[in-house]
Parts: structure tokens; C-alpha cells; sequence
């Protein structure tokens, strides 16, 4: 059983709080991610689970027992920060076993590990090779073949995969899923890229500015994030935010007073029981905002700015007729190929609406 | 791991006592100056750390015929004046051609290892090659001469200044003088207009450093000066009576009065030694 | 306003060819992107251009000039370094205004085009300052105004906003868009980020290694790539590949992989795979993520797969599928579930496939609606 718990961590430095009152319980097993901009503490948070920093206050237990007080080099853990400590006078298969042979494992022993972690990272034929010429992304296998060949029952990955190019990236975050799925080690990835996050994990700590803003699952901080941070921070392209107020029943958009919303009961209903003030913050994905099939029934109505051919489907960007500062994306289908200047009418559904509390940030509503 | 108290004491000890065994030398000069022939040694079994009776005299004995002990020393006033004249064109010599050295160097590694070997040469110590440098010099008839003096200040420090101008410059990004280029400036044009500006505290430091080197040098100056053209090393050593021996006293005051120039010329400079000019130019 | 034409450029830099007989023509007043990983030559490419570095071989043109002998300063081409090269003891105004005291211009007039600019680049607040007191994406629209103001022939931008963090980059990616449209210059726009060519590039050339790939719009690279190398490099996330055999058996042509077998029916197929029987090599097979299906059961042109991995990315789902020894990549909608080990059955799209040389990398053919093709 590998379980972690960090229970109220707090770390300065001089007068920087990087990491506020942190409470987390990571499962057995379980792949989670720790996500936000640079600087908002992530990095802290995974030296103070591997012991390289120690917490002002606050505990770290593994499995029930209190590590705070012991040593990185003792906790069992396995690391892969993101410049591979690969040492580059040695063999590959040097490198491998050089946790093992620390440890005075069997020759034996030694020897069928290695070989077992170099074909599940299909690297078997670097073995003999020197580190000092392998490409970045051979080097990067193994630096995770080097901490995943002592078996540790807690991974620990601070992007890891940040050095290597699109195309490998790709391949290596469905391998690394597969990997961690096959072994069951429970497992922190620190990133700031969402999609990774995204991708790769059981449940996402969403931290911004030291202070965790959400923990759960993928699907979660995508359709329920608690505020307008989370929203903004996941998803590709990211999602519009429109200044609205909520009078009589209704959501007016201030720039888009011509567009009618019609809600349904149920919708008005639990938005009057929720909702603490009527400004309001309503988001809209890009995906959820379709052309509008009506000339006269339309939700928003604009002009198109730019767009961006990306093959899978094509991003128009356009902004209201009285605010050219406000852009907003709409992803449609690949072929869909619009003038800069086109007017453009969309439609969206009652389910694709976040709306947030303007003054808390906060979520309100999401069907 | 915080550092134990005894510890930090200990160092700062440490400092006091370097701090003082370097700045011990300056204050017994300065005391020197303004003491009478009196106080000079310690022959009449007292030390004196501090004068007890401050004069002036030692300042009016070098600046005025009054020393007849010693009819070859004359007034400290022309070998101060020699002094600025030369240190100050070798200065700029030294300057001049080892900041467009350096920057050739720098951007277009003119000359290939040549100049790494010129830098080399520094390392001879100059007593080796100075009897020859006098023979040459006599032959040319430059012995006692400005231009004798300032020809070898700028030649023995044009090493360091191009060797120092050289790391300046290649602190600063190529790339600002490839902008510049681009927006239209010949490659002179770019230099003088962007590269040089930012280059000044660099030039500053550097011109100091050799200014002091010039200033203060002894050897040469006594090889190839005589009566004319000697500078201030070189005259205090000349400080000497038949009956008395040497004249501390007028030695300490000439050593007080020839620290001023490169501390004023320190001074003038100081606001070009900023650091961190290029800041902002590059992202990193 | 000016065209620049490349004509067999070749560069070398201690016995490795940086450039390898690379000719382009950019059209006056086009949006050219140059694509291709670190590494490709694409900034010796625009070095060479605005006279920075000379060709050991080949011609540089602008307009209808040859340039090569031409210095920097006198080619009116502006370019904004990977680093922005701002001067940094300068302050906003006189870096912006620099050029321009360059042509000598009189500084009345000077003042009025340096204000205009810093007005429409929302920067006329800060003309007093210096550089380091700037934020990221401040200095960046100052680069853009000090090559603004001299309205030159042509801009070359340096992979400008690769250091501004995802948001910035966004804004500025439409800003600039917006730019060059407004001032219907030719850009000559270096990258190494296959979104920002695709959404800003009128036409892009893709890069590695020196030499050229391919260089069209960008529909059309997407669509039809000259080799694997550019299918790969477009598309997130990139093409799958399928090695594969081709044989004849009683006069039916068929491509086989481990875990399924197409029959070609179509005539110019036939000719060109035809080529490649009994060929040990083989031919790679090529298809998108999003150009294939995914359903619960088997059926006609249903091949059948396990799913590997799943990666659910919010707005859509890529679902990793194992056909045989091979791994695959499909897009799927965010609502699909499945579990790894999970039977599944894909199916592509006919009309979507390319087919590649195994040893050249180079394609041969890629279906269209018409293809006859059928999956077994």
C-alpha cells in the first residue's frame, strides 16, 4: 500500500508564502497531477513530498507513517526531475543498475531487472551504449528506467517530459499511462501544462498563487471547475469569459444585448436558489458555440477577427459589434472556412453555460 | 543549516584584522607626512603613532628648493607634473587601440590566437627585457624623453586593456550589434553607436586599472627617465640626504599627494561603473 | 513592399550543411512561415536574407535585385530577433525612433511616426522608459514598433513569441495576424510550432536538416504531405503509421498489416503500389487521428482493436488503440468511455489514407473519395 497524505503544509521563503495550509490524500495506486502557472508552488509542494525541503509546518505521511523528519534517500520514493540526473560517464545499463548495485542487490538479480525495465521502455538496445550519446529523448527513458528499476512504491515526476519534442511527447505520455497502469505505482506528476494533466492522471491538484483551487477528476475541473481560474487554466483553447447580469429571470450579456437565452424552468429554478448577487460571470467553451442555424433567434452575433486552420478543426475568432477588445473562439469543423469580416451568428446550448459569481470567482451553475 | 555564532565571529575577526594589516601602511604614511624630522624614527626611543607636532614642513621641503641636503632631488612639482602627462597619454593609448583590438576580437575573432599569445607576453616579468628595451632606446635617443615613456606604458599595458575590453565586449549580445546593423548602421556605425555606450563601465574600470598600472610604475620610469622627464616613484626614491639618509618625511608627503589623482579620476568615473547595462536588452 | 526569392542556397558551418540548396520565392505581401524543428536551419535561412551571413552558394534576390553583395543596413528589410536585441541603455522612444535617426530623418517628423506607432502598439505610455522596465510582452510590441516605423520591403520575425507564456502567446498570435493584414507587408515568420503556421502562414515551407520538404499552403500540406517527416510535423496529435506488405494474390492487389488487409481496387493505386511487390519493405500506411471511427461492434470496414490507454483531454478524448503489435492514436468525443484491455473496433476513413515509401520517407499516394479501396 502506497498511500500519501499531506496534512496543512505550509513552506516560506522570506516573505513569500509559496505553499498555503496544503491538505491532500493521494490513494494507492493512484496518478495524480499537480497543475498551475510557474510559481504557483507546485515545485515546492513535490520537494516537500520527496524531503528535499522541509515544511514550516505541516506533515507528510506515507502509508500512515509520519516522514516529515527522514531523508529523501530514505523514503522509498523514485524521482524523475526535469533534467534527467543521467550520468553521462557511464553505460546505459550502468546507469540502470546503479540504484541496485547501491543497494548490493544479486548480480543476477540486477541484471533481469535492468532488462525488464529497458524492453518496457523499449531501450534495450542502448543498454551497452554510453549516456553521453544518447539524444534527449533516449536520455529521458532513462532517467525514468534509472527510478523505476528499484521499484519504488511512490513515483515522484517533475515534468518530466518538458525537453522533448511534440512528436515524442505524444508517444510518451500514452506510454508513461500504460507503464504506471501496468506497475500500479502511485504516482505525482508536477506540470504545468494542461493537457498533460489532463491526459495522464486519476485526479488533477489544480494550485494557483499557493493555495490549491480544486482536486478532482479530469472531467471534473473541465465541467465543474470551482472558479474562474480552473476554468480558464484547462482547456484548449480556453474558454470565453462574458460579463452578464441576471435580472428578471434572465442572462443579459452586456455585449451581446441583442442576443436572446432562453432557459429552461429547471435551469431558472435552481440558478434563482444559488445564485448570491445577480453579476455574473458566464462561461463558454469554444467547442460548445455552434453557427446558429436561425438569423433571428441567435445568442451571440459577430465579426470575424481571425482563424486558425489546425486540421482536426478550424478556430474563428471574432469579437461583438460595439467591444473589439473582447475576443472570442469558437471551434468548428475543419472545413469551415470563413472571411475576416464574415458577420457570424452562434448558438449554444443550455448545458455548454458556466456561470460564476463575478464578485467570489466562484462556480455557480454548470448543467 | 544555520551557521554557529563563534563561527560568524570568527570571520568577521578575520576581516577587522586584514582589513587593518592593508590599511595600516596608508595611515602610517599619512601620519608620516605631518610629522617633524624629529618624530621620523623611533631613534629617539619613542614611537610615534600618532604626530605629536603636525607640521607642514615635509610638503613645503619638497616643493621648494629648501632641501639643500640634496641638490639632485629639485621640486616634487615637475615629476607630478610628468607623471600625469605620461601615465594619463599612455592611458589613452593603451585605451584606444586595445578597445578596437578587443572589439575586432570579440565579434569577428580577428587575428585568431594571436591575441591570446599577446597576453602571454604580460607574463614576462618587464625587469627581464628592460636592459634591452634601454639599449634600443638609448640608440633612438628616446631616453628621457615623454614620448619614450608613454610608447612603453602603451605597448607593456596594451595586453590587459585589450584582454579586460575583450571580456566587457563579449558580455555584451551580438545580437544588439546585429539590430543595429539591420536598422541601418554600418558596422563602425554600430559600434560607436550602441555597442560603446554600453560598453562604458567597462572602459571606465579598464582605463583605471590602467592608469594605476602606469602611475605607479617604478622600473621603467627609472631606466629610461633622468633629470627631465622622471616621475613620482622615481623622485621619492631620489629623497635621500648625505647626513640624514632617507627623508621619510618628505618621501610620506610626496606618496600622500600622488594617491589623489587616481582617487579623484575614481571618482569622476564612479558613475559610469554601473552595473547591469544590459539588463532588459535580452530575454533570457 | 517586396518579393525575396532564394535560389539554391547552400550553407556550410564546419563541414555540416546548414542549408542544402534551399530556393523559395515569397510572394510580395505574403505571410510566409518557415516550420521545421530546432536545429532545421531556419535561422540561418533568415540571417542570409537580411544579409547577417553570405551563401556559400546561390543567390538572394529581393524584388529583382541580387542582394548577396548588399550590407544589412542597406537591404531595408527589418527583422526581430529570437531575443529582441532592444537596446538597453536606450529608452523606449529612441529605441523605436533609432532607424529612423539611421536615414536621418528630421526629428519633428521622427517624433510624430514614433508616437503614431507607440499609440496603435497601446505603448505611448511608457516612451520614457528603458527596456528592463518592461514586461515580456511590452518589449515584444516595441521590437514590433521599431521595425514598424521604418516601414521596410519586408519583416522577418525570429520565432518572436516563443518566450511568452501560452496566454500572451495567443493574444499576440491574432495581434499579429491582424498586423500584417492591416499593412499587407510580406512576413517572413520562423518557427518551430506547428499551430502558429498553421493559423498565421499564407503559405508554409517546412524545414529539416537543411533542405526543403515541402512548401504550399497550408491546406494542402496538412492534406496531401510530400513525406513523413511533414506529415508528422502538422497535426496534433501527428499521423499514425502502419508498416505494411503488398502482395498480389489471382490478380487482386492487396496492402496487408497483422491486423487487417485492404484490397485495392482502384486503378491508380494499383500502378503505384504495384511497384512494391515483393519488396521486403514494404509501404507505411498513414492516417490521422481524426479521420477515424470508433464503434462498439464489428462490422463491414470495421477492423478490430483493443484499447490501450485513454487520455481524456476535456474537450475531446484521445483513445490510444492496439491493432496487432502496433499502437495507434484516435480522436474521439469527450463523452467516449472504454477501459484499456476493452475490445474495440475502429474504422477509418477510405478516403484519408496516405501511403509512404518505407526507406524514402516519400509519399506515393493518397486516396481521395473516388479511391476503391476496401478493408477485409
Amino acid at each position: 500500500m502506497a498511500n500519501i497524505f499531506l496534512d496543512n503544509l505550509v513552506k516560506r521563503f522570506g516573505k513569500q508564502t509559496a505553499v498555503k495550509n496544503l491538505t491532500l490524500e493521494v490513494k494507492d495506486k493512484e496518478f495524480v497531477a499537480i497543475l498551475g502557472p510557474s510559481g504557483c508552488g507546485k515545485t515546492t509542494t513535490m520537494n516537500m513530498i520527496s524531503g528535499l525541503l522541509k515544511p514550516d509546518s505541516g506533515r507528510v505521511y506515507f502509508d500512515g507513517r509520519d516522514v516529515t523528519d527522514v531523508p529523501p534517500g530514505k523514503r522509498g520514493v523514485g524521482f524523475v526531475f526535469q533534467n534527467y540526473a543521467v550520468f553521462t560517464h557511464m553505460s546505459v545499463y550502468d546507469n540502470i543498475a546503479f540504484g541496485l548495485r547501491i543497494k548490493k542487490f544479486p548480480t543476477e538479480e540486477i541484471e533481469r531487472e535492468v532488462r525488464g525495465v529497458a524492453e518496457l521502455l523499449k531501450i534495450t538496445h542502448l543498454l551497452g551504449v554510453s549516456a553521453s550519446k544518447l539524444s534527449i529523448n533516449d536520455m529521458q527513458k532513462v532517467a525514468l528506467a534509472r527510478s523505476m528499476v528499484t521499484k519504488p512504491k511512490i513515483f515522484l515526476l517533475d515534468e518530466p517530459l518538458s525537453n522533448l519534442d511534440a512528436a515524442l511527447r505524444n508517444i510518451m505520455r500514452a506510454e508513461l499511462k500504460k507503464i504506471q497502469q501496468e506497475l500500479g505505482q502511485t504516482t505525482i506528476y508536477v506540470t504545468h501544462d494542461q493537457v498533460e494533466a489532463m491526459s495522464l492522471a486519476d485526479r488533477i491538484a489544480v494550485m494557483n498563487f499557493a493555495v490549491l483551487q480544486q482536486y478532482a477528476t479530469p472531467h471534473e475541473v473541465y465541467n465543474k471547475p470551482v472558479n474562474l481560474f480552473v476554468a480558464r487554466f484547462i482547456g484548449s483553447p480556453t474558454i470565453n469569459f462574458f460579463d452578464a447580469l441576471y435580472e428578471s429571470g434572465r442572462i443579459n450579456m452586456i455585449d451581446f444585448k441583442e442576443g436572446k437565452i432562453e432557459l429552461s424552468k429547471r435551469y431558472r429554478n435552481q440558478l434563482n436558489s444559488l445564485l448570491k448577487n445577480n453579476e455574473l460571470v458566464v462561461g463558454l467553451r469554444p467547442e460548445h458555440l455552434k453557427v446558429s442555424g436561425k438569423k433571428k433567434n441567435y445568442n451571440l452575433k459577430g465579426q470575424v477577427v481571425s482563424f486558425e486552420p489546425l486540421g482536426s478543426k478550424t478556430i474563428v475568432y471574432m469579437h461583438p459589434d460595439n467591444n473589439q477588445g473582447l475576443i472570442i473562439k469558437s471551434a468548428m469543423e475543419s472545413d469551415f472556412k470563413p472571411e475576416i469580416g464574415d458577420k457570424l451568428y452562434l448558438d449554444f446550448k443550455e448545458s455548454g453555460l458556466y456561470v460564476f459569481d463575478r464578485k467570489s470567482t466562484e462556480l455557480v451553475l454548470k448543467f | 543549516m544555520e551557521t554557529k555564532l563563534y563561527v560568524k565571529v570568527l570571520k568577521y575577526l578575520l576581516i577587522v584584522v586584514l582589513a587593518l594589516l592593508f590599511l595600516f601602511p596608508i595611515y602610517w604614511m599619512f601620519t608620516m607626512a605631518f610629522k617633524p624630522y624629529a618624530e621620523w624614527t623611533a631613534a629617539g626611543g619613542k614611537i610615534y603613532w600618532v604626530p605629536n607636532h603636525p607640521t607642514f614642513d615635509n610638503f613645503r621641503t619638497i616643493f621648494t628648493r629648501q632641501l639643500r641636503m640634496n641638490p639632485i632631488a629639485g621640486t616634487a612639482l615637475r615629476p607630478i607634473v610628468n607623471s600625469l602627462i605620461v601615465s594619463t597619454i599612455g592611458t589613452a593609448i593603451a585605451m584606444i587601440v586595445g578597445t578596437f583590438a578587443a572589439y575586432g576580437i570579440s565579434r569577428y575573432k580577428a587575428g585568431g590566437q594571436l591575441p591570446f599569445f599577446l597576453l602571454q607576453l604580460r607574463m614576462f616579468p618587464p625587469i627581464a627585457i628592460i636592459i634591452p628595451i634601454m639599449i634600443m632606446w638609448a640608440f633612438l635617443r628616446m631616453i628621457d624623453t615623454w614620448y619614450g615613456l608613454v610608447v612603453i606604458y602603451g605597448v607593456v599595458t596594451l595586453p590587459f586593456s585589450t584582454w579586460l575590453m575583450k571580456t566587457f565586449f563579449d558580455d555584451i549580445p551580438k545580437e544588439l550589434d546585429e539590430a543595429a546593423i539591420v536598422d541601418g548602421c554600418s558596422n563602425f556605425g554600430a559600434f560607436r553607436k550602441v555597442i560603446l555606450p554600453l560598453a562604458k563601465g567597462g572602459i571606465a574600470s579598464t582605463a583605471l586599472f590602467v592608469f594605476i598600472l602606469n602611475w605607479s610604475d617604478f622600473l621603467i620610469a627609472l631606466v629610461l627617465t633622468d633629470r627631465k622627464w622622471t616621475t613620482i616613484p622615481v623622485h621619492i626614491s631620489k629623497l635621500q640626504s648625505a647626513l640624514v639618509g632617507q627623508l621619510y618625511g618628505p618621501k610620506a608627503a610626496l606618496g600622500v599627494i600622488a594617491i589623489i589623482p587616481p582617487i579623484v579620476f575614481g571618482i569622476l568615473i564612479q558613475k559610469y561603473l554601473v552595473r547591469g547595462l544590459t539588463f532588459g536588452a535580452i530575454k533570457k | 513592399m517586396a518579393s525575396i526569392k532564394l535560389e539554391n542556397i547552400t550553407k556550410t558551418y564546419k563541414n555540416v550543411k546548414a542549408l542544402d540548396d534551399v530556393s523559395i520565392q515569397i510572394e510580395d505581401g505574403e505571410f510566409f512561415c518557415i516550420l521545421g524543428p530546432p536545429g532545421a536551419g531556419k535561422t540561418t535561412l533568415l540571417r542570409i536574407i537580411v544579409g547577417l551571413e553570405k551563401p556559400d552558394h546561390g543567390n538572394v534576390y529581393i524584388g529583382d535585385e541580387i542582394v548577396n553583395d548588399l550590407h544589412p543596413s542597406k537591404r531595408d528589410i527589418a527583422m526581430i530577433f529570437q531575443n529582441l536585441a532592444l537596446y538597453p541603455d536606450k529608452s523606449i522612444f529612441d529605441n523605436i525612433a533609432f532607424p529612423l535617426r539611421q536615414q536621418k530623418m528630421d526629428e519633428e517628423i521622427i517624433k510624430e511616426k514614433v508616437t503614431e506607432i507607440a499609440k496603435q502598439l497601446k505603448i505611448d505610455w511608457m516612451l520614457d522608459k528603458l527596456p528592463s522596465q518592461l514586461s515580456g510582452g511590452e518589449r515584444q510590441r516595441v521590437a514590433i514598433g521599431r521595425a514598424i516605423v521604418r516601414e521596410p520591403k519586408a519583416y522577418l520575425m525570429d520565432e518572436p513569441l516563443s518566450n511568452l507564456d501560452a496566454l500572451l502567446r495567443l493574444e499576440m498570435r491574432v495581434s499579429l495576424k491582424e498586423l500584417q493584414t492591416k499593412l499587407s507587408e510580406t512576413f517572413v515568420y520562423v518557427t518551430h510550432d506547428q499551430v502558429e503556421a498553421l493559423s498565421m502562414g499564407d503559405r508554409i515551407a517546412i524545414l529539416n536538416k537543411g533542405r526543403i520538404q515541402q512548401i504550399d499552403d497550408p491546406e494542402r500540406i496538412y492534406k496531401l504531405p510530400k513525406n513523413m517527416f511533414v506529415a508528422t510535423v502538422l497535426g496534433s496529435p501527428p499521423m499514425n503509421f502502419l508498416k505494411c506488405r503488398v502482395e498480389v494474390t489471382g490478380g487482386e492487389y492487396r496492402i496487408i498489416h497483422e491486423g487487417f488487409i485492404l484490397s485495392v481496387k482502384d486503378k491508380n493505386a494499383i500502378e503505384v503500389i504495384g511497384k512494391m511487390i515483393g519488396n521486403e519493405e514494404g509501404l507505411v500506411l498513414g492516417i490521422r487521428p481524426e479521420d477515424i471511427l470508433l464503434h462498439n461492434f464489428g462490422g463491414k470496414e470495421r477492423i478490430e482493436a483493443e484499447i490501450y490507454v485513454t487520455e481524456p483531454l476535456g474537450n475531446e478524448t484521445i483513445v490510444d488503440v492496439k491493432i496487432a503489435s502496433n499502437v495507434i492514436k484516435v480522436l474521439a468525443d469527450s463523452s467516449f468511455e472504454g477501459r484499456p484491455g476493452q475490445k474495440i473496433w475502429i474504422e477509418p476513413k477510405k478516403y484519408k489514407f496516405h501511403f509512404f515509401n518505407t526507406k524514402t520517407g516519400d509519399s506515393i499516394f493518397h486516396t481521395k473519395k473516388e479511391t476503391k479501396l476496401e478493408i477485409l
